[in-house]
């Protein structure tokens, strides 16, 4: 075998960390919300390849683009707050990058906000660890108040178990529920809910599912899921995905 | 009655949270055409799910095409899967279109692509969705016209009754013609029987209705087609042909999709065309003659097409990549073009000589997962039987090379059932997997580590119309099964794996091939009975396709085995690819005596009859070796 031991990196090539890492926010919008995480991703690819960004090719056997994305969301959820992070080979205007991906982008995925952030951050999906979520339950057979007491009643439990196919998942409802609010709309109930990445994630449908369950009604007609917003939770404040980065920045949380 | 043309997703959405793969219903995507404004509208159906029919290059090319002609538009339709078409049924959705989301019984013209045998009880689940009636009889004057074409439209006859009109051979030209056929004869208002007959008179435009088959001597029992009483059509149909091939649009694939599909890659389709001659194969009969792209021409277009796309792979499609007489340059020249960016470069199918492992490095770069390679047959009598002009030696050096080259994983294409097989033929299949085997031991080392394997994969024959095969009866279910026993037995290292083709699924496909029009009344069963998604192995109902024969008094061995007089009538006679029927019974002859053929791009012309039927010769950018 050549090449043993280690021979080093030639010393013009940067280290994955030195390269420029470009942070793009996008929707998932209309029907594109039942696109699933792994078509995104191929998606999302394409679009950087037709935006002819700079991107740097990882050296595995698959010759990936070097790139990083959020939690999945749920199939069926819409968003106005995801994430990816892109390693260029050579800085380019964040603008420029933002202008030229939009014109390769399908509307419904559109990019809206571009900047560079530090390299040495943590995965994007393991940092973004906090998401609000907007649900709208159409023709609930509840109305808000029911709903929080729902909320509240499952907290109490403590865990939450579901099926997943044939696997079932345990939520810690605790550690994963941060937040939750319910309004009555005309046509049903609005809410916003606060999730944590703490193990298995809470999906709100789940949640909803189980609020349906304590409560003995039936399940609304539909359920509207938007992720709108996500953030990294850090010594008691939120941290945005822009930053700014440093330990004294971001929301204090109450 | 034609329905009204509307969009009608919103009637689709709600059904999307409760269907597997939701993405499937989604269109949208980047490079579809989504401005549909027609007047004349005609809908691409390729009769199975999203996944599998949206990589087709058919579909794609005729899709652009017509989309391009002022005043017409063309959308795309899959089929449904079951969960999907269930809750469409429950809810009283039709069929409807991509793009448009328009139901499909709103149409001028539905096109369906015969993609292979088994897509036939989907074309049935499609119309019966779509609130079309199944048969032309059946339909009303204002019903869209029902067209086909594609691969299996050789031998179309099981589903003649379903197609209003047939398109023979490539469609790029007369797919335009035929939708302006039918928009002009609409437009005087001429009734449905007489757009078919208009139909009829464009060149490569086969309508069933107008030919009736007679059961007489000279014919098998399925009968032959002839041109009913009083009508004006040809005794034969002949295929159209596009002569300056790379006078059309290299890079056919526009839609990029948003799902993860079966073949995820941009496709070129780098020549068309084959004359190697194997006798068992049909797109080696139907798609004469070989016609290939100028390698600067390939080399660009991927470049762009890539660009275009966002696509990371490019694959270099034909019949026979590796035969274009450019292949090395393309390949080199692709690679400088796309160095760096991240892009994989394949082929689909590998040469079988040293020179197939020289272009499969060159696609393969650093990597060497497996290598795949076709013998077909386990002996030299037998491969000299359907015309594979390789031999023992070919084989050997090209597995030598390939594990000089790094590969450690072989993969070996072989076929069962051929015409004069025996015994020894498939103890041959056995030790030529040995030997290969051995090489690779001679070459990398005999330790376990060594991670040498040869895998074979064993397909049944199919006789198919057009090839010099036509004439042959399957092999019986039982002798396959015995003879599948019996390479079992012979093989004795375990680093040779075996795997078959389904029997059952050949056997439909191979009842299917025989039939003639008579076939129809075995789809309709099957379909009735509950048979769809044939080809998917998860969905294949052998027992159902059994009792519906059973129904119809036929067995599906005894259809699929019988051999045909080499004088009679065939059901499929009144259709041609341009290759003469004497050129197939020569070929038959000598294929029973054993004696090989030559390729008429590398020696001289072998008298098929294609160039002077059709008018076109084989165009090849340089000298092929």
């Amino acid at each position: 075998m050549t090449g043993q031991p280690y021979e080093g990196r030639p010393q013009d090539m940067p280290v994955k960390a030195e390269l420029p890492r470009l942070r793009v926010e996008y929707v998932k919008d209309s029907r594109l919300a039942f696109l699933g995480h792994l078509d995104l991703i191929a998606t999302v690819e394409r679009c950087i390849r037709r935006a002819r960004l700079p991107f740097s090719i990882g050296n595995g056997f698959a010759r990936r683009l070097r790139i990083q994305f959020t939690q999945a969301l749920p199939v069926g959820a819409s968003s106005s707050c995801e994430y990816f992070d892109l390693r260029l080979t050579e800085p380019i205007e964040a603008e420029e990058a933002l202008e030229r991906l939009r014109r390769a982008t399908p509307p419904a995925l559109a990019p809206s906000r571009a900047a560079y952030v530090p390299g040495r951050l943590p995965a994007l999906e393991a940092w973004l660890d906090r998401s609000t979520w907007e649900l709208e339950a159409l023709a609930a057979p509840y109305d808000a108040r029911d709903a929080e007491r729902g909320v509240r009643e499952v907290l109490e439990r403590g865990e939450l178990t579901y099926l997943r196919g044939e696997k079932e998942k345990r939520v810690d409802v605790a550690a994963t529920l941060a937040g939750f609010e319910a309004r009555d709309v005309e046509g049903g109930v609005a809410m916003t809910l606060d999730t944590r990445l703490s193990g298995c994630a809470l999906r709100p449908q789940v949640l909803l599912d189980a609020v349906a369950d304590v409560l003995g009604t039936g399940r609304p007609r539909a359920l509207r899921v938007r992720r709108t917003a996500q953030a990294h939770e850090e010594n008691g404040r939120l941290v945005e995905p822009f930053g700014p980065f440093d330990q004294t920045g971001g929301t204090p949380l109450s | 009655m034609r329905a009204k043309r509307e969009n009608l997703f919103h009637l689709l959405e709600p059904l999307l949270p409760q269907v597997e793969h939701p993405a499937r219903y989604l269109d949208h995507e980047w490079g579809s055409v989504q401005d549909q404004e027609g007047p004349f509208h005609l809908c691409m159906v390729y009769a199975d799910v999203y996944e599998v029919g949206q990589p087709n290059l058919g579909v794609a090319i005729l899709y652009n095409q017509v989309n391009e002609q002022e005043g017409m538009s063309c959308e795309r339709c899959y089929l449904p899967w079951k969960d999907m078409a269930e809750l469409m049924r429950g809810s009283g959705v039709p069929l409807l279109s991509l793009e448009g989301a328009a139901p499909l019984a709103s149409f001028d013209a539905i096109g369906f692509t015969l993609a292979h045998e088994l897509i036939a009880t989907n074309v049935l689940e499609a119309l019966d969705l779509a609130g079309i009636a199944l048969t032309s009889a059946e339909r009303d004057e204002d019903d869209p016209i029902i067209l086909a074409g594609g691969p299996s439209a050789w031998n179309c006859e099981p589903l003649a009754d379903v197609f209003d009109a047939v398109l023979l051979g490539d469609g790029e030209e007369s797919i335009v013609e035929v939708c302006a056929c039918i928009r002009d004869a609409r437009a005087e208002g001429v009734p449905r029987a007489e757009v078919l007959r208009r139909l009829a008179r464009v060149p490569g435009t086969y309508v069933p209705s107008l030919y009736e088959v007679r059961v007489d001597e000279g014919a098998t029992r399925w009968g032959r087609a002839v041109p009913r009483a009083g009508e004006d059509v040809p005794q034969v149909v002949l295929k159209r042909c596009v002569n300056d091939f790379a006078a059309t649009p290299p890079v056919a694939q526009r839609i990029v999709p948003y799902m993860g599909i079966v073949q995820d890659r941009l496709s070129l389709e780098v020549l068309r065309g084959c004359a190697r001659g194997c006798r068992f194969c049909q797109a080696g009969m139907t798609y004469r003659p070989v016609r290939e792209r100028p390698a600067e021409q390939v080399v660009s277009a991927s470049v762009e097409g890539l660009l275009a796309s966002g696509h990371n792979e490019i694959s270099l499609t034909s019949l026979s990549t590796t035969d274009h007489s450019q292949c090395a340059r393309i390949l080199n020249d692709m690679n400088e073009a796309l160095d760096g960016k991240g892009i994989r470069v394949s082929i689909p199918s590998q040469r079988l000589d040293s020179f197939g492992v020289e272009m499969a490095a060159a696609v393969a770069g650093g990597k060497r997962g497996g290598l795949t390679f076709a013998p077909e047959a386990g002996s030299q009598r037998l491969r000299d039987v359907i015309n594979k002009n390789v031999s023992e030696e070919d084989l050997e050096r090209a597995a030598r090379n390939a594990f000089e080259g790094g590969w450690r994983r072989m993969k070996l294409y072989f076929m069962m059932g051929l015409p004069t097989e025996t015994d020894e033929d498939v103890v041959g299949i056995a030790r030529m997997a040995e030997r290969v085997l051995e090489i690779g031991r001679e070459v990398v080392g005999r330790g376990p580590k060594s991670g040498v394997s040869v895998s074979i994969s064993v397909a049944v024959l199919v006789p198919k119309a057009y090839t010099a095969f036509q004439w042959a009866g399957q092999l019986h279910p039982d002798e396959v099964r015995r003879r599948q026993q019996l390479l079992l037995s012979e093989i004795r290292d375990r680093a040779i794996r075996v795997s078959y083709h389904d029997a059952d699924v050949s056997l439909v496909e191979g009842a299917l091939s025989k039939m003639g029009r008579a076939g129809f009344a075995l789809v309709r069963r099957a379909w009735e009975l509950g048979c769809s998604f044939d080809a998917w192995t998860s969905e294949f109902r052998f027992d159902l396709w059994c009792r519906a024969a059973e129904e119809l008094g036929l067995d599906l061995a005894d259809v699929a085995c019988e051999e045909f007089p080499l004088s009679a009538a065939l059901p499929w006679d009144h259709t041609s690819p341009g290759v003469s029927k004497g050129f197939l019974q020569r070929e038959w002859l000598r294929a029973v005596e054993g004696v090989t053929t030559p390729d008429c791009t590398r020696e001289s012309c072998v008298g098929c009859g294609v160039c002077p039927a059709l008018h076109v010769r084989n165009v090849i950018q340089g000298v092929r070796s």
